[in-house]
């Protein structure tokens, strides 16, 4: 009897040490958290997107946009405005390599726009150009695990050398059973937290999970814009002529 | 014609309200626009009103399939200033009140046409082409608008057909305007700025001056406009080369006849006008150097030789012989940057080689344009405190032959599509120079804008 249930122990204490092995093997370093998190958020291979934007001052008064969104993979988007009649077929094109170009119908012409308009306000919302661009956070950000609870990782994410933002660090909190962020912090150069992003009635559509409304909250001139979306294509397979100004003029 | 405009407003209204009720159904038809006010006032004197304009907006677009767009555009105004000078005046509601008709565009897109990569453009349309901010010396295929010349960049529609054809990051566009149209010369004041005025022979008064412009004939060889352009992206700077065989759009005095009058020492003037043929290459580029945006365009013109005959037979001076135009190519230029601040302040300048009605390299001035904007309130409020341009006529007589127009400006947006703007434009300068003609015509100007 002894010598099974010392049998026995010894299996356990085995059988426990190769689980904490195992455990620490599945132990995520940061690098692979944020990994994760961009194989989510871009996972589809396209999305057609169409988008409600809600603009609310610190009084509490909306005012509404609407807009198309289309995008390939991680580093192709268009953004085209729909509503109010103000900007109308304004339409925004994001490229691999900083490349941004804006049409602005009233002047008949596709304006090609440095890297200093990133970090200014998206049609006068709290989004901004770098916001609206598609984007890897792990080729642009350097990461690091503040925090893991049951969850949620909770990543700050310093810009990696040579990359232009007016950001000195992001804090991220990422859900630890599918990785999708939940919210973002953003600090400014001086190290102070001005805009908060939050994320939220997280749902699988199809395969992929997505945020179906999202709020951008700017701590200093108190306004937030909230992000509805109002329709959800993934997969559809969208044309690169989308991403071309060719197509930014129609 | 009151009855006609009349006629053509009603249509007009119909056909919005048939596009609304078919876009409530189907969204293949939209439509929209704007109202406009825009009025000017001098604050030189007896501080006249130089502009008075009201102005409707009604683009509308229409997409049956995927491979096809219609769109266009049309002003309907009251322009100008009553003008009723006789009792007779008081029946004819144009001389009370102007109304003005404009179809801006109206053009068919037709995306893939034959082939995947070809688009095709037919109808009247606008095609800028530049890369500059509003002041681009490679947009020579529409003719300029000059009608208000604070309004910089404004072209008229051509009746034409444009072809885009695209091979992985090349652009090919050609152009065929079969019609030539003049430029629209400015309302008010700025006429005679642009233009140089007629030198008499010493002790001669002007009686009368009437002119004769001659428009191209009619036919293929005469009044086309071709034009070509091939664009392409070359390590991050968006690069274009094109060729325009068209017509200086601004006409040309080719000859003046002076002819006695009954008064002594007086005389009238004939003048003769024509529209010089050009051969335009430019070249334009834009990117960024670090994050500051820049562009550069540059056009180099190869215009006919224009002779100039001065006929003073009737006054018994014979006639003289002058070139008005050499055939000599000469090149107009602008080159700038942009960048915003950390702040949101965003600043502009321009470098500008040649300005629209300049011809021929001794007559081509400088200027500096430049601009500082910021937005406050989210967006709600935009003040732009410096805002303006310089005009060098001579660098090595500076203090001679300089002018400057200085347009702070605030625009307030109290609710989505509506903005009203108040500003002010000071003009100070040597009268050697274009803007310094008009240094007494300082005015504020007050615009509304509701989009719909």
């Amino acid at each position: 009897m002894k010598k099974c249930i010392l049998s026995s122990m010894l299996i356990l204490s085995i059988i426990a040490s190769l689980t904490q092995v195992w455990a620490q093997e599945k132990q995520l370093t940061a690098s692979q958290i944020l990994s994760k998190v961009d194989d989510v958020v871009n996972a589809p291979k396209d999305q057609d997107l169409k988008i409600k934007l809600i603009l609310i001052d610190k009084e509490g008064k909306e005012e509404t946009r609407e807009l198309v969104m289309f995008q390939k993979g991680s580093d192709k988007r268009m953004v085209k405005f729909t509503s109010p009649a103000s900007q109308k077929g304004i339409a925004f094109l994001s490229l691999p390599n900083d490349i941004m170009y804006l049409y602005l119908p009233a002047f008949k012409k596709t304006r090609r726009i440095a890297s200093h308009i990133k970090n200014t306000k998206f049609a006068g919302t709290d989004f901004t150009y770098e916001d609206m661009e598609a984007k890897r956070y792990s080729e642009k950000y350097i990461p690091e695990l503040l925090k893991r609870d049951e969850s949620h990782y909770i990543l700050q994410l310093k810009p990696k050398e040579g990359i232009v933002t007016d950001f000195s660090k992001l804090v991220m909190w990422i859900r630890t059973d599918n990785f999708y962020p939940t919210k973002i912090e953003f600090y400014d150069k001086g190290n102070n937290l001005y805009k908060v992003m939050t994320r939220e009635k997280i749902e699988k559509v199809g395969e992929y999970w997505t945020s179906k409304e999202s709020e951008m909250e700017d701590l200093k001139a108190k306004h937030k814009t909230k992000m509805i979306l109002l329709d959800v294509k993934f997969d559809s397979g969208l044309s690169d002529e989308i991403f071309t100004e060719r197509y930014l003029i129609r | 014609m009151n009855r006609c405009l009349f006629s053509i407003v009603v249509l007009l209204i119909c056909f919005s309200l048939n596009l609304l009720a078919q876009e409530n159904e189907s969204s293949l038809v939209k439509w929209n626009g704007y109202l406009q006010t825009d009025n000017r006032l001098r604050l030189e004197k007896d501080n006249d009103f130089s502009w008075n304009e009201y102005r409707l907006d009604l683009k509308t677009e229409v997409k049956p399939q995927e491979k096809a767009r219609f769109y266009s555009e049309v002003w309907l105004r009251t322009f100008g200033f009553p003008s009723v000078q006789t009792t007779n005046d008081l029946i004819d509601k144009d001389k009370i009140s102007p109304l003005n008709l404009e179809l801006r565009e109206a053009y068919v897109d037709l995306y893939g046409f034959l082939f995947d990569n070809l688009d095709i453009c037919i109808g009247k349309q606008r095609i800028a082409w530049g890369t500059a901010d509003k002041l681009n010396p490679t947009d020579n295929l529409n003719p300029d608008d000059l009608e208000d010349i604070w309004d910089f960049g404004r072209h008229l529609g051509s009746d034409g057909l444009r072809i885009s054809y695209y091979l992985k990051d090349w652009k090919f566009e050609s152009v065929y305007i079969p019609i030539f149209t003049p430029a629209v010369l400015p309302y008010g004041d700025w006429s005679s700025a642009l233009f140089p005025s007629i030198e008499l022979p010493s002790g001669l008064t002007l009686g009368k001056l009437t002119d004769n412009i001659t428009i191209p004939k009619n036919d293929l060889s005469e009044s086309s406009v071709v034009g070509v352009k091939i664009l392409k992206n070359f390590f991050g700077y968006d690069l274009s080369l094109s060729y325009v065989y068209g017509r200086d759009d601004l006409p040309l005095t080719k000859k003046i006849t002076l002819s006695p009058t009954t008064t002594p020492g007086e005389v009238d003037i004939t003048s003769e006008l024509v529209y010089p043929r050009m051969n335009i290459i430019g070249m334009d580029m834009a990117g960024s150097i670090s994050n500051v945006g820049i562009w550069a365009e540059a056009a180099m013109f190869f215009p006919e030789e224009v002779k100039m005959t001065k006929d003073l037979s009737q006054l018994g001076m014979g006639k003289q012989e002058s070139v008005a135009l050499e055939d000599k190519p000469y090149i107009k230029y602008v080159f700038g940057a942009d960048y915003t601040f950390k702040n949101g302040i965003y600043i502009n300048g321009q470098y500008l080689h040649g300005f629209i009605h300049e011809r021929g390299d001794d007559n081509l001035k400088d200027y500096f344009m430049f601009g500082l904007e910021k937005k406050f309130f989210n967006d709600k409020l935009k003040i732009t405190p410096i805002c303006g341009g310089i005009e060098i006529k001579d660098f090595k007589d500076i203090e001679n032959n300089y002018a400057y127009i200085l347009s702070p400006e605030i625009v307030y947006y109290p609710i989505d599509n509506a903005e009203l703007t108040l500003g002010v434009r000071l003009i100070d300068g040597k009268n050697t120079t274009t803007f310094g003609k008009l240094k007494d015509k300082d005015e504020l100007y007050f615009k509304a804008k509701y989009s719909f």
